[in-house]
């Protein structure tokens, strides 16, 4: 069997942790930039404040209700999203926990004989809960689309459920299914959704009962015949070794305000080009592909039937060599933001794609490489270390600037009182 | 049976160190004659942080556990795998605040008790407006 352990309203919980006054009290989580809601509380939910919706729309709402927002806290939720996966790996054997997302993590539980799931399971989440503080639900299947059935019904009533839920067998699976909106199964969009409801598919009980060869026809091809598959109760997914190489690789960030200065979008490029080359060099990777985006404000919308994203221009270039240097990169990125910008244009986002890897091992072989090159290679070596060591970016390039007047937006980012010995919390 | 207990449900992450971090001297000339000797040196975070994913650290802001040993600016290391027991230091959450006080676990009754004449003790009255956070395990203090 397959577990998903998915921690409860994880943001929240993490402000929650150390600020023990909001317990009952609703909170919620703004995005990168203060943007959009990304994390609620269950009394935030109750008070109808929608995810992924953006700040000002339920800005209202949140000062009626008095709702705590804070702004996102990810050297926090990343240190607490480590305790919780590490806890996991202490309890169940080696190689059984695949980290899904910083929230999520999918269990093998083959090694646990079917009645004994339920205190297995029960004991995982009371063990994660001491340990870390966090509270989780556990959803447990035979494959890994109906353990996500089973933990989305363990959320909806934790209070009944316990936040555990278990499909042992076809009965218990078959009426999950049939709780469960077409909307809401695993891997299935809004499009799909409203198009299987058109053949009078509305749960996943429904769709369960399809034959896989018309899962392939109407429902994506092989993903679709999988996804039945899996309703069925088959295995199609197998647990995943982790990703730690990606093929590509993007830095994107909102503005913290109007940019409209070249000097200030080159000081951004560069920043995002120093981070993105940062994680190229950590998967021990080298780009070919180097692109720049840059998105505008919308104009003025007067009759405001429709929402006008902004115009977004982009450039892309090969490299003759492939690279992880900074300053290579950041030459690049900025002759390509150069090349795409416009006087008297207002700029609200910027982005840094990498692309084309190959393995950094090929550099060294590579007799078209200049030997200067491996010099700089050791001098980005100690740049890193140290600004790993000394965590906030002490040694950057000039480019990138050092007033960032364009930076994100954080203004009610709590503490971060896990990694930072000058933010620890206070205890009286 | 006991599923969890059969595997290992302490931590082991602190024990991983592997023979390469050995410091040697790697002495030119005569082999130092201590490199056979060298043992994995002292690490602080092996002593102190027994179990790193439920292990944290607060600053104390208050004297009220002075007779204990805790002053004001000092860090505590609080563990949260470790069960409160009477006697024990904890971090307490008591109405929403975070205090750190000596556990006094009776027949009937749940108080904290400060270490400083100036501090009363804290009666618990209603189980639902308290909770242990953590054990404290360690105090910094800079001398």
């Amino acid at each position: 069997m397959q577990a998903i352990v998915d921690c409860n309203s994880f943001y929240c919980s993490c402000e929650r942790l150390f600020q023990p006054q909001l317990k009952n009290a609703p909170v919620v989580v703004l995005s990168n930039n203060d943007g959009c809601i990304v994390s609620r509380s269950d009394e935030a939910k109750q008070l109808g404040i929608s995810m992924a919706v953006p700040y000002f729309q339920a800005k209202e709402l949140i000062e009626k209700n008095k709702v705590h927002a804070f702004s996102s806290n990810y050297h926090l939720y990343g240190d607490l999203s480590w305790r919780v996966m590490e806890t996991m790996r202490q309890l169940v054997p080696p190689g059984c926990v695949e980290v899904y997302s910083v929230d999520e993590a999918f269990l093998d539980l083959d090694h646990v004989p079917l009645n004994e799931l339920h205190s297995y399971c029960t004991k995982i989440k009371k063990q994660i809960e001491t340990w870390t503080g966090i509270s989780v639900s556990i959803g447990v299947g035979p494959n890994k689309v109906l353990s996500k059935v089973a933990n989305r019904l363990a959320k909806k009533n934790k209070l009944l459920t316990g936040c555990v839920v278990i499909l042992h067998d076809t009965k218990t699976t078959q009426a999950a299914l049939q709780k469960t909106p077409i909307e809401d199964v695993w891997g299935i969009g809004y499009s799909y959704s409203e198009k299987l409801k058109t053949y009078g598919i509305h749960n996943a009980y429904q769709l369960s009962i399809k034959d896989l060869s018309w899962g392939k026809r109407f429902l994506g091809g092989v993903v679709g015949m999988r996804l039945i598959r899996e309703l069925k109760g088959m295995k199609s997914h197998s647990m995943q070794a982790p990703r730690t190489e990606k093929k590509m690789i993007a830095t994107t960030r909102m503005f913290g305000r109007e940019v409209t200065q070249w000097q200030e979008i080159e000081e951004a490029l560069a920043t995002y080009a120093t981070r993105a080359s940062e994680k190229l060099r950590r998967q021990h990777s080298a780009a070919y592909g180097v692109a720049v985006f840059l998105l505008k404000k919308a104009p003025v919308n007067l009759d405001a039937t429709y929402y006008h994203r902004g115009r977004q221009v982009s450039g892309y270039v090969k490299l003759d060599n492939p690279t992880h240097l900074t300053p290579d990169i950041i030459k690049a990125v900025v002759a390509l933001g150069k090349s795409l910008f416009e006087q008297g244009d207002i700029y609200k986002k910027a982005g840094v794609i990498l692309s084309d890897f190959v393995p950094d091992s090929a550099l060294q072989t590579n007799l078209f490489v200049p030997p200067a090159d491996q010099k700089r290679k050791k001098l980005m070596n100690v740049i890193d270390n140290m600004n790993a060591a000394y965590r906030d970016d002490i040694l950057k390039f000039g480019t990138s600037g050092t007033h960032k007047n364009w930076k994100m937006r954080s203004e009610r980012r709590s503490k971060r009182y896990t990694t930072r010995w000058d933010e620890l919390c206070g205890v009286r | 049976m006991d599923i969890l207990e059969e595997h290992h449900a302490t931590y082991t992450g602190a024990k991983k160190f592997e023979s390469s971090q050995i410091i040697q001297a790697n002495a030119t000339g005569f082999g130092a004659a201590s490199d056979d000797f060298m043992d994995r040196g002292i690490d602080l975070n092996e002593q102190l942080i027994r179990n790193k994913p439920a292990t944290f650290f607060f600053r104390v802001n208050s004297d009220a556990m002075l007779g204990a040993g805790i002053h004001v600016g000092d860090i505590l290391i609080v563990d949260r795998s470790i069960q409160a027991s009477s006697g024990k230091v904890v971090v307490a959450v008591l109405n929403g605040e975070l205090l750190v006080r000596r556990l006094q676990i009776q027949e009937h009754s749940i108080s904290l008790l400060p270490e400083n004449k100036r501090y009363g003790a804290i009666q618990i009255e209603q189980m639902g407006e308290y909770s242990t956070w953590g054990v404290v395990t360690f105090v910094i203090h800079s001398v």
